[in-house]
């Protein structure tokens, strides 16, 4: 049963090629997706019974845990979103003779490679086959971010396949000194099997998995959008269609993130001590949220803007994780759900405003709420929601995140997170406000006029839907999640004997 | 075979130089080629040794995955690729080619003198064989960006990926064989979904300087 979540996903990227009815691959996407949402929840459900779901299949890669069964729903949970969401988003593009019905075959069949290899990545127990399925996601998602073919387009994909394809093999390259660390105690049939390692991973040769965990912090921080290896991240998030974006941001950072936490646990448990690659983890986490929060000030495009947001909140997760306390790695986990499923709906919600207005450009668009009542609503929402409002869930874990923060006795570094927080959120308020003002009459500015009313109506309904799933997580945390992420939490932190508090 | 081993890593280095000091992207492409066939001999050596010794054949298939796709198919992709692309200028980098060399002799002796004070099973004695492979890497990265066209990055990301092959080889006699399979699977689609960005890039930019790919910034 577990399986099917590997088989799903690549019967769709089959069958996106043999049927040409445009009409028919939009409900088996969406009923495949469906389908793929009742194997996640299947996966989950034995998670929390039984701790892990391990398949005696391909020598037991099969391998899945509390926090890969975390960063699994979200991908599944995004993906079924984005792939409803993508219905309406296509027709319209179809419609407006932006894109061939032959490109909404090939997106499919991206799309859904793009999903498998995320799965996969989140899905076995070798890192190194973790490292092939993360390039992989930099593969099949190359062509849908270049999917416009106009001259942005192919500029952000090329920016894409070269500085993740090379960020990435930094990343082999820390495997390979991973490996090099671990041959004296593991042998080879279990080479590589982070389970192992972490088993075995007071024996590694210390000094090779430090420089190890440097390689690969910067190699898949690339992927993760760490600044300063970030520069990728807002030319893909803008130029790829808007369901796109959502899975890059809501999904693919958080996969690349799952790679460094697996060997964030190893080095700690290793050296027993998380000051070193905290020091490492807390460096990158606060040059992204200061990056973001200069470049969101001065932000033109509001696609543009929204990624950088994610540059901002990756980095929040990353100080959590490199403080290393119960509390912090909760409320980094807690934090990767909430920013994923927020970030998600705005990016949907900017793909309907791109559609109606045709222009990225803040400037040019007034009185949003007007034209679009219900997506502007949810955009409005949703930014109060991503800066970290109440009652929304991104406030929720923040507040737990800074919290941790300064429990960890780490006044300075608080401080400096709650006056760069304050920074973004008036500059999203500065910035993206304008998009709901109305043009006052001495105000001559050009803006553009269209015509009132939704266009893509499963995607209206994907939007409410998040927007209620994020109010309510904001509020409450069902029993099952809090086991989840408590339970991932102790996988991460587990390799330490000594207690915190 | 130690010494072999040797001889061969100072090759695929000196190689490497030829790299940096190639003009013309035809012959860095050849120069990749030759780099390409020191890694199979490498491969094949290594494997001969580890068949005879413990009867295992990985590293030979290994071997004769790196001369199809890396002696054999790669180069012709780049050079089917580099022909769909007709460009007048040829000179292709920044800087005059003796500053280039004087660079990577640089890089070099900082592998030399890094990878000692790593430390662990590192430790004290230099293994010239891991100092030479991760000079690779390192000139891989700098031919990457000394180089303006879109092909020269191409190959820049093979040097790297070269240099880190090597360096598993060398460090720890190979990674487990599927891991080898799919990083091979990875890179030979990276390769050709680069080639036709390549493509896309001079149909857009009419030309596949990657200094003209700047529109989007801030």
């Amino acid at each position: 049963m577990g399986l099917m979540i590997w088989l799903l996903p690549l019967a769709l990227v089959f069958l996106s090629r043999v049927i040409s009815n445009r009409n028919a691959l939009h409900l088996i996407s969406a009923s495949i997706s469906v389908l793929m949402l009742v194997a996640a929840g299947f996966i989950t459900s034995s998670v929390i019974n039984n701790g892990v779901l391990n398949y005696p299949v391909f020598g037991g890669l099969f391998y899945v845990d509390s926090l890969s069964a975390i960063v699994l729903d979200i991908v599944i949970v995004i993906g079924v979103l984005a792939s409803i969401y993508s219905i309406g988003y296509l027709e319209h593009e179809l419609a407006e003779r932006k894109i061939t019905p032959k490109k909404i075959k090939l997106y499919y069949t991206l799309m859904y490679s793009f999903m498998f290899a995320m799965i996969l990545a989140l899905t076995v127990s070798n890192m190194g086959i973790l490292w092939i399925a993360i390039e992989a996601t930099t593969l099949a998602s190359t062509f849908l971010v270049g999917f416009y073919g106009d001259k942005h387009a192919v500029e952000a994909a090329w920016k894409y396949v070269i500085i993740c394809s090379v960020g990435i093999a930094i990343a082999l390259m820390g495997i390979i000194f991973l490996h090099l660390s671990s041959v004296d105690v593991i042998e080879i049939g279990s080479a590589l099997n982070w389970h192992a390692l972490l088993e075995h991973a007071r024996g590694l040769d210390t000094p090779i998995l430090r420089l190890s965990f440097i390689f690969i912090v910067i190699g898949f921080g690339t992927k993760a959008g760490l600044a300063p290896m970030h520069t990728w991240l807002p030319d893909a998030h803008s130029q790829a269609p808007s369901p796109i974006s959502a899975l890059l941001s809501g999904v693919l950072l958080n996969s690349a993130m799952y790679a460094i936490l697996r060997t964030l646990s190893i080095v700690n448990k290793n050296l027993m001590d998380s000051a070193f690659a905290g020091r490492i983890m807390i460096g990158f986490g606060l040059l992204s949220v200061l990056t973001a929060a200069v470049f969101i000030l001065t932000q033109k495009d509001y696609k543009r803007l929204l990624a950088y947001s994610s540059i901002e909140h990756m980095g929040i997760i990353a100080i959590a994780m490199g403080l290393f306390t119960p509390l912090s790695v909760f409320a980094g986990l807690f934090h990767m759900i909430n920013h994923s499923m927020t970030k998600s709906m705005l990016f949907m919600a900017s793909g309907t405003i791109l559609q109606k207005y045709g222009t990225r450009e803040i400037s040019k668009i007034k009185g949003l709420l007007n034209t679009l009542p219900l997506t502007g609503t949810v955009f409005l929402l949703g930014l109060f929601a991503i800066s970290g409002t109440p009652p929304f869930s991104v406030f929720a874990s923040e507040l737990i995140v800074l919290s941790s923060v300064f429990k960890a006795g780490s006044p300075w570094l608080g401080g400096v997170l709650i006056i760069l927080l304050a920074l973004i959120f008036s500059g999203i308020a500065v910035t993206l406000f304008k998009m709901f003002y109305q043009q006052s009459k001495d105000d001559d500015t050009k803006i553009l006029e269209v015509l009132r009313g939704e266009t893509n109506k499963p995607g209206a309904v994907v939007l409410i839907l998040l927007l209620v799933l994020i109010t309510l997580m904001g509020l409450y945390m069902p029993a099952g999640l809090s086991d989840l992420i408590v339970n991932a939490q102790k996988i991460i932190i587990g390799g330490l004997p000594y207690d915190y508090n | 075979m130690e010494n072999y081993l040797d001889v061969l890593s100072a090759l695929i280095l000196f190689s490497s130089f030829a790299l940096v000091a190639n003009k013309r992207i035809i012959s860095y492409i050849r120069t990749f080629q030759l780099q390409a066939c020191l890694i199979a001999l490498t491969a094949g050596i290594m494997g001969v040794n580890s068949f005879l010794k413990e009867g295992k054949i990985d590293i030979l298939v290994v071997c004769a995955i790196i001369l199809i796709l890396k002696v054999y198919y790669i180069p012709r992709l780049l050079h089917k690729t580099y022909a769909g692309v007709e460009y007048k200028v040829e000179k292709d980098f920044f800087l005059n080619i003796p500053i280039l060399i004087f660079i990577c002799c640089f890089l070099v002796l900082f592998a030399y003198f890094s990878i000692p004070t790593i430390g662990g099973s590192m430790a004290g004695n230099v293994n010239i064989q891991v100092v030479n492979s991760f000079s690779l890497v390192l000139i891989g990265f700098f031919f990457m960006i000394s180089r303006k066209k879109a092909i020269g990055q191409i190959v820049g990301f093979l040097v790297i990926e070269n240099g880190i092959f090597i360096t598993a080889m060398f460090s720890t006699h190979g990674m487990p064989f599927i891991v080898d399979v799919g990083v091979f699977i990875d890179l030979i689609t990276a390769v050709l979904i680069m080639g036709i960005m390549v493509t896309r890039i001079s149909d857009q930019f009419e030309t596949i300087d990657i200094n003209q790919l700047k529109n989007l910034r801030g």
